[in-house]
């Protein structure tokens, strides 16, 4: 550990910020040309500064910088600090996490796209992924082009146009932050089928150690699709998320385990 | 979409430019260097053909997976700066794609592979085969992948 106090454990989060509820109280009894103002907010949005950087970090490697996600935690925190009203006797934090995390969202949602697309097309990117959920709960398979089609009533044209914005956009930010707390996942762990199902292939040994370092969703999906061939529009039923994402997700895997697999080739 | 044609030198003599024998006049073929940086091309060929043939979504994704990782194993194969054929027809119902290049390596692609296992779950059928000359092996893998039959009333129409 690089950096960490020596000060005595903090058992939990909210005590880690418990000194500075003191000062929204202060705040609160406070004219608003009270100079003393500037000095308190001050103060408040330093202080809770490590939740906009933890915020921030639950939602790195999705493409944004780390930097710039602090920024914009920061940005959500100070608007927390301002809007946060003490007379109502709530709690800073639970107030302040949703504050700040909406934020982070709001940025990944407009800064999702890789190019920048117009407006109308994301629409219709999102529109086409919504009526594909939705088609695919009604047929039990993946719904065509042309279905989609009918089901928007717009023309097949639209549907590819749509289709295709959707690969100028920025792999995973907005789905990962879409799909909301991944964290959370009850996958359970299935590691061990994987490890049996791929037993009769021969670079199994170079292979497992690459997939074990996966993070378990990614895992979960290779091993739903390549060991129990589920289709993608199962598994992302299956884990909640929509199947343009799971097709990211597994494109994304198949080229880790092939780089993985070409070193170790190299290698020898 | 007309083949790609490279002229030698940029001149192109009309009387000695032979031109390529596709096997079906709806063929595709595409020539590109072997390299890795040419996948998204060849991935979006596929997908423009499969989408544009109303293949359902769950096959779009799959023969982009497809496609992908038969190129990868083709490029890592290939002679270096030799260059890759990609061969994608769309007929009855089914989509197949055919990747060749110029190897050293005269043993086929193994069937036993992850790999391997990722081109047989995504497809309907995969095979690879090496042929030899006097200079090299050419070495191909072709899949195909059928187009689920759909009668929805009033799909695609108006």
């Amino acid at each position: 550990m690089t950096g960490s106090r020596t000060e005595p454990t903090k058992p939990t989060s909210s005590n880690e910020y418990g000194h500075l509820t003191p000062l929204f109280e202060e705040l609160a009894g406070l004219s608003a040309d009270d100079p003393r103002r500037a000095q308190l907010r001050d103060e408040l949005v330093t202080g809770h500064l490590p939740l906009a950087e933890h915020i921030a970090q639950r939602f790195s490697g999705r493409g944004v910088a780390k930097e710039d996600l602090v920024q914009v935690a920061t940005v959500g925190l100070i608007n927390a600090v301002d809007r946060f009203d003490a007379s109502r006797g709530s709690d800073f934090l639970s107030f302040a996490v949703p504050t700040v995390m909406g934020e982070v969202r709001r940025h990944f949602r407009d800064t999702g796209w890789l190019v920048r697309v117009p407006r109308r097309l994301k629409e219709l990117h999102l529109s086409i992924s919504a009526a594909s959920t939705e088609l695919s709960q009604r047929l039990g398979r993946a719904p065509t082009p042309s279905e989609i089609a009918g089901h928007l009533g717009i023309s097949q044209d639209e549907v590819y146009e749509g289709l295709e914005a959707g690969n100028a956009y920025n792999s995973m930010s907005l789905d990962e932050v879409l799909s909301g707390d991944t964290e959370n996942l009850a996958l359970g762990d299935t590691l061990g089928e994987e490890d049996a199902g791929l037993a009769g292939v021969e670079n199994h040994e170079a292979l497992l150690p690459l997939i074990q370092e996966l993070p378990e969703r990614e895992r979960k999906i290779l091993g739903l699709r390549f060991v129990h061939n589920m289709t993608q529009t199962q598994i992302a039923e299956r884990i909640g998320v929509s199947q343009m994402h799971v097709s990211r997700l597994l494109a994304r895997t198949l080229a880790r385990l092939r780089v993985g697999l070409t070193e170790q080739d190299e290698a020898r | 979409m007309v083949p790609e044609q490279h002229s030698n030198d940029g001149e192109v003599n009309v009387t000695d430019w032979e031109p390529p024998s596709l096997r079906a006049q709806n063929e595709i073929e595409l020539w590109l260097g072997a390299d890795l940086a040419h996948l998204p091309i060849v991935r979006s060929v596929v997908a423009t053909l499969a989408t544009r043939a109303d293949f359902d979504l769950d096959s779009i994704a799959d023969l982009r997976l497809a496609v992908d990782e038969a190129c990868s194993t083709l490029i890592t194969r290939a002679l270096p700066g030799s260059t890759m054929r990609c061969r994608f027809l769309v007929e009855n119902d089914e989509l197949r794609f055919q990747g060749t290049v110029v190897s050293e390596n005269g043993s086929a692609p193994s069937t036993k592979s992850f790999g391997w296992r990722v081109l047989s779950t995504l497809t309907d059928s995969v095979d690879a085969h090496v042929k030899s000359n006097g200079q090299g092996h050419q070495v191909d893998i072709e899949l195909a992948k059928r187009r689920i039959t759909v009668d929805v009333p009033g799909a695609g129409g108006a």
